[in-house]
């Protein structure tokens, strides 16, 4: 029972580690198809807003883990 | 036939990050092995990588029924978000924020904690066994999920990505043999550094190509994507890391 239960909070933690890199590349995503299909941005603007976006949401992780850190 | 452009990163994507995590899972191993013998070590390493090897053969085919599109997307956001984690700590490691992975200290903490658990059973050969079982099962959970996802999209690369995972395990195991110690030489955080890089830029083109979206040279802008955050997270190690860190680098 404790090995299932390990498996899945490995996979839990694969993709959920950090709760708010998580619900920002998500959020990232959601922008993306809503620009992408409702608001007919070109294909190459969407493109960038989500490369853009992923990066951004690491700016912001890394930023947040070095603040604490450095406390 | 498949373009190198697509093909070599799934690849090099697979090899990278199956080394990294088959010498995470070789550390536990050999400790078993030191305590209690090859026997238990390699029992339970072995039903671990057949209940891996049957969740591929299972799960692999499946991935042909599911609409492409959505196939791309699901994929390309668990990428994503796989990547992103990966990449974020690669970038804190590199930046002296985090503690580098150390193969010999796990080596020898794992020793110590197997070692403690079997001393109180009289199934300390079941209790070895388990540990690594569960060590190849829980590092093997993370090459299943990026051999499928990086050769999974397109069908024709799940064979060349398992044979990168697969070469992988081979020249660690083989390494391992011979030097019978931990892998502590194993360039392990570069690696991991590399391995993020590349899952974010697979993440961010599988997710883009879910959504429709078009990207300029089509496979090709995989390898821009790659290099876009190889200089970001780069840059964002090098913003970050403290001054004592940079007087001593």
């Amino acid at each position: 029972m404790s090995v299932i239960l390990e498996v899945l909070e490995e996979l839990w933690s694969m993709f959920v580690g950090d709760r708010r890199l998580t619900l920002l590349a998500l959020a990232v995503v959601a922008a993306t198809a809503l620009a992408a299909r409702a608001l007919n941005a070109p294909p190459l603007v969407s493109a960038g807003l989500l490369l853009v976006g992923a990066l951004a949401v690491l700016t912001d992780s890394v930023m947040q883990a070095a603040r604490r850190a450095k406390r | 036939m498949i373009a190198w452009t697509t093909a070599a990163p799934a690849v090099a994507a697979a090899f990278t990050a199956s080394a990294v995590e088959v010498v995470e899972a070789f550390t536990i191993v050999l400790a078993v092995a030191t305590l209690r013998g090859w026997r238990p070590a390699l029992a339970g390493a072995g039903a671990a990588l057949a209940l891996l090897a049957a969740a591929v053969l299972a799960l692999g085919p499946l991935l042909g029924l599911v609409d492409p599109h959505l196939l791309e997307l699901a994929i390309g956001i668990l990428l994503l978000l796989f990547g992103l984690g990966w990449l974020r700590k690669a970038v804190l490691r590199a930046a002296g924020l985090m503690a580098l992975h150390d193969e010999t200290a796990i080596f020898e903490r794992e020793k110590a904690q197997i070692g403690a658990e079997c001393e109180t059973t009289t199934a300390a050969d079941w209790i070895a066994g388990l540990a690594s079982f569960k060590a190849v099962l829980l590092e093997g959970l993370e090459v299943v999920f990026i051999v499928l996802a990086v050769g999974g999209v397109k069908g024709e690369l799940l064979i060349p990505a398992s044979i990168g995972a697969l070469a992988a395990f081979a020249v660690v195991m083989v390494a391992g043999l011979l030097i019978r110690g931990p892998l502590s030489k194993v360039p392990e955080n570069t690696l991991k550094f590399g391995v993020g890089v590349m899952l974010s830029s697979f993440g961010v083109y599988w997710t883009g190509e879910g959504l429709g979206l078009a990207w300029p040279g089509d496979d090709l802008s995989l390898v821009g994507l790659v290099v876009i955050f190889l200089l970001a997270a780069l840059a964002l190690a090098r913003l970050v890391r403290p001054p004592a860190a940079e007087a001593a680098a």
